[in-house]
């Protein structure tokens, strides 16, 4: 999958907004949006968050985990466990980048947050690159991923599931040349 | 068109109709998976034509808004995503479609129900098409020029197979208990695995396969 493809599903994320105008509901295919009203907070995916902050028609109010001692505490969370913990957003570090780059005036300490979500993202892919080879040393035929985000997943793909493919394939044709060569031996 | 109306007609005979943002998040997936997966997936043409038609239906009523309307620009914005993921879904099926085509048309002759048909009516007949052009581009380039016992064509030996034994990211949305994991490469490490409600795993495309059609899974 590419990284943009990873946007596109991030940007049906909710988000809340608060309008600086009047409109009715809207009726969009993906659901009812609306009503806005000004100065009223209303939450719309974040695609249409972002389209409507870009033309100025509204402020973004950050959501609850994009907050300097949360994501703290998050961080401290992440590098004492040695599994992957749950994340407040499946597609955090997507969203996080949408709503910084379209709306860095409406997030307080914008620069603060931005580096603490750098550095739970760097945590989390060193986990999952050292967890990858242990994976691949023991052998292992299957892994359970839970509480890793999409994007995470994509950055092992494709060259994790490409090299499982290629020993399962390697033990396969070991374990086929094994059984004819006993076969042979048989009728000898 | 008439085929169209028919199979939206026969969705809207099982069970309750859906709403269309239900529609929209079940082609959202099936597109992620058909994106995923190794083979082609079931399709899911009822999905895709009942959201060209609200597509089709929202651009007739845009028509009667006035220009510089608000919404227009935002209902827009929306259909172009929706057309967006529709078209990546049914390209991603064709490339599947070019890339396997004896594979495929094999499959389909085996499959005799209806209703668990991997091609849509459209797309078995785009495959058939692409199979005898095949086979005529080759016959009138090299075969008809090459001595008579060399001339034999067999589809089946040239085509490329899938290969369903490669891994896959997925995601559970039914719970699916004692899921049986075969060790094709013989030693005997055949496992039961417990398929938990919102897991995820990565583990061989294969042994869940049927997982997907029954919708329990989605490959991510």
């Amino acid at each position: 999958m590419d990284s943009a493809e990873v946007e596109f599903l991030a940007e049906k994320s909710p988000i809340t907004i608060v309008p600086n105008f009047a409109q009715e509901k809207l009726y969009l295919i993906s659901g009812d949006v609306g009503p806005f009203n000004p100065g009223l907070p209303v939450e719309v995916p974040l695609w249409l968050g972002i389209n409507l902050r870009q033309r100025g028609k509204c402020r973004i109010v950050p959501p609850d985990w994009m907050d300097p001692e949360k994501l703290t505490e998050k961080k401290d969370e992440e590098s004492q466990s040695k599994n992957f913990t749950k994340m407040p957003c499946e597609h955090y570090l997507v969203v996080a980048q949408l709503v910084l780059t379209a709306a860095t005036e409406d997030i307080p300490n914008s620069q603060q947050i931005k580096t603490l979500i750098k550095d739970i993202w760097d945590l989390r892919v060193a986990k999952l690159r050292s967890s990858v080879a242990e994976f691949i040393q023991s052998e292992g035929t299957r892994a359970k991923l839970d509480h890793l985000t999409l994007l995470e997943i994509n950055s092992v793909r494709p060259f994790l599931p490409h090299s499982l493919d290629h020993l399962y394939r390697f033990s396969k044709t070991a374990f086929n040349s094994n059984l004819s060569q006993s076969q042979t031996q048989d009728y000898s | 068109m008439a085929d169209t109306e028919d199979i939206i007609e026969g969705s809207d005979d099982e069970g309750e109709p859906m709403k269309a943002s239900e529609v929209l998040q079940k082609l959202e997936e099936a597109w992620i998976t058909e994106r995923m997966s190794p083979t082609l997936e079931k399709h899911h043409s009822e999905y895709v034509d009942c959201m060209l038609d609200q597509i089709n239906q929202m651009s007739e009523n845009l028509k009667r808004c006035k220009k510089h309307d608000f919404r227009v620009a935002i209902h827009k914005m929306e259909i172009d995503r929706i057309r967006y993921m529709i078209s990546s879904y049914l390209r991603l099926r064709l490339e599947k479609i070019e890339k396997f085509t004896h594979y495929l048309l094999e499959k389909e002759r085996t499959i005799s129900d209806e209703n668990l048909a991997i091609l849509s009516e459209n797309e078995l007949e785009y495959a058939k098409g692409y199979a005898s052009s095949i086979e005529s581009h080759f016959q009138t380039m090299v075969l008809q020029h090459v001595p008579e016992n060399l001339r034999n064509f067999d589809p089946g030996k040239m085509g490329v197979k899938p290969n369903l034994d490669s891994f896959v990211f997925l995601k559970v949305k039914e719970s699916t208990p004692a899921v049986l994991i075969e060790d094709d490469s013989g030693e005997g490490r055949d496992e039961e695995v417990d398929l938990d409600e919102g897991s995820q795993h990565l583990i061989r495309y294969r042994p869940i396969s049927h997982l997907l059609n029954s919708e329990a899974v989605t490959l991510i």
